[in-house]
């Protein structure tokens, strides 16, 4: 089957890119244990400003490392990494939605929001401000004085989101911010995140092992190898936007990605030495 | 609602156990409920008790205060510079495990047998718990909500102050409840061993000499201080982590 290929490296070629990945590496060793991992290796990637991208990968390929590397949380051993032309520095500018929520259990819904725009020269009023609109773009006002121990796991991950956003970056980074939110609530999130991306025009990392999700958010799917993490393939996704204001699921080219995408992505892990898949004779169905 | 009746059928148990155990000993071992209560108005008119209770207290809560001042920026200073931690940990881990009334002896010889001793043991039995329990909990940080508000922007100071402090009081004032405990103990053993005074001395007097309802006035009047304390903290404790118990 051919791929529906678009070009990988996207249009822009002037102006520098918003985030650079320049053969990067990054192995972990664990004291007690003897192999080290290798979480990434020689990664080469650029992401052009006001671009939204999803990354596809199979789990523990090295997605989080990514993300954790161009927030400046991490750094690569080798290689070079520069977000807006710098090393990556953690800050308001650059927001993260972490995989497992991370809210702080003694600080209100409200206070948890507030966090990260402490940071910023702002009043106390129009931090209040900022953390009310984002807490009523995520559905979850009337819970603003409860502990995160009080809520379920979605609202948990969409304080995590209100949180990432009220900073207003100029990139987000997102891990799975979507997968512990029930489906309905979840399309409302997609949405919601997707008019703010364009009001604003962030860059978005987003993680994700939905490959419906990547299709319908992303300009741009960078799938991922296995352990160690490098881009095998880089599609541009060329359905118009907005596309909440039409059935996008309906196209052709939407159906054609979709099923290329799911193939490639359980060839990955069949074809995957280190994967408990290895091997397996998983007919890809057929039919759409 | 209920466990308060319950509570208070067991305390009625108590009472008749306490007069059979007066029944069965003979009076001059167990006295009754009814005399314990006569002997303890006795004390009180005379202010013996009065002044005991006062004396027991100032050493007390001067020995548990010093004790709070050093370990909690010493345990606070341990958790946060990693070295330092490493390297007092040991030393501190030793000290806990010897029995402290051991040093008593030697208190006695630099000290004297004065408040100035009496202090110190308290504070020697109080500090331990304080520290190791505060060191534990600055080091018992949640890595990830650090790393939280790393990317946040948070500054050095600001991460101490909103991420490692907050999640350590818990942890501090389980410690402070514990060495609550200890330095009631103390006191009682410093005012035994050295100068007799306060509730321990006339634990000493009457004991020695079989006044057993003044002897069971002064074990109540320890039961109530003791009990007093560490309710307040285990109160201070349960609002503290009120978060957790809101699911
Ligand atoms: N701090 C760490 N110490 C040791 N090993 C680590 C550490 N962080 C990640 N790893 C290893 O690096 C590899 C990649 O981890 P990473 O979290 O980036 O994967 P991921 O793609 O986000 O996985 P998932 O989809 O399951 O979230 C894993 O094998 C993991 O065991
Ligand atoms: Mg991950």
């Amino acid at each position: 089957m051919t791929g529906p290929r678009g070009n990988s490296t996207g249009g822009a070629s002037d102006a520098s890119p918003a985030i650079l990945f320049d053969n990067v590496s990054r192995t972990f060793t664990t004291a007690g244990r003897r192999a080290a991992v290798p979480a990434i290796r020689d990664l080469s990637f650029t992401v052009e400003p006001a671009t939204f991208v999803a990354l596809l990968g199979p789990s523990g390929c090295g997605k989080t490392t990514i993300l954790r590397i161009v927030d400046g949380l991490l750094q690569g051993d080798t290689g070079r990494v520069e977000v807006f032309g710098a090393p990556p520095k953690p800050g308001p500018d650059i927001g993260f939605v972490f995989q497992n929520f991370r809210l702080i259990p003694w600080a209100n819904v409200q206070d948890n929001v507030e966090f990260g725009l402490k940071s910023m020269p702002l009043t106390r009023a129009e931090r209040r401000e900022r953390a009310d609109h984002h807490l009523e773009l995520v559905g979850l006002s009337t819970f603003r004085h409860a502990y995160p121990g009080e809520l379920s796991g979605g609202m948990k991950q969409r304080v995590a989101l209100a949180r990432a956003l009220a900073t207003e970056p100029g990139i987000l980074l997102m891990d799975e911010p979507f997968a512990s939110i029930d489906a309905h609530t979840r399309e409302l999130m997609q949405i919601e995140l997707m008019r703010i991306w364009t009001v604003r025009r962030p860059v978005v990392l987003f993680v994700t092992h939905s490959v419906d999700e990547a299709i319908i958010l992303a300009d741009r799917i960078m799938l991922l190898s296995p352990r160690p993490a490098r881009v095998i393939e880089s599609f541009d996704v060329e359905l118009e936007r907005p596309r909440w204001t039409y059935d996008a699921r309906a196209e052709p080219r939407y159906v054609e990605l979709r099923s290329y995408l799911s193939d490639r992505m359980r060839e990955l892990v069949v074809s995957d030495p280190a994967s408990e898949f290895f091997g397996r004779d998983l007919v890809p169905p057929r039919g759409r | 609602m209920m466990i308060g009746v319950y509570r208070i059928g067991f305390l009625a148990l108590l009472m008749v156990l306490w007069v059979v155990a007066a029944d069965q000993f003979g009076r001059n071992i167990v006295p009754t409920p009814l005399a314990t209560f006569e002997a303890a108005q006795r004390l009180i008119a005379e202010g013996r008790l009065q002044s005991a209770f006062r004396a027991s207290l100032t050493v007390y809560l001067s020995g548990y205060a010093l004790a709070v001042i050093c370990a909690i920026p010493l345990g606070v200073l341990m958790g946060g510079f990693r070295v330092l931690g490493k390297t007092l940990e040991v030393y501190v881990f030793a000290l806990s495990a010897t029995p402290r009334v051991a040093f008593i002896p030697l208190i006695i010889v630099i000290l004297g047998l004065g408040a100035d001793a009496k202090i110190f043991i308290i504070f020697l039995g109080t500090l331990l718990p304080i520290l190791i329990n505060t060191y534990s909990g600055v080091m018992a940080v949640d890595e990830e909500l650090v790393e939280m508000a790393r990317s946040a922007g948070a500054s050095q100071r600001r991460i101490f102050l909103s991420i490692v402090l907050p999640n350590a009081a818990p942890f501090v004032v389980t410690g402070m409840r514990l060495g609550a405990a200890i330095g009631l103990i103390n006191t009682v053993v410093a005012e035994l061993y050295t100068a007799v005074s306060g509730l321990g001395g006339l634990l000493a007097i009457y004991g020695n000499s079989f006044r057993m309802a003044e002897y069971f006035v002064v074990v109540i009047c320890l039961a109530i201080i003791g009990v007093v304390v560490t309710e307040a903290l285990r109160h201070v404790e349960a609002r503290l982590v009120r978060w957790r118990g809101a699911t």
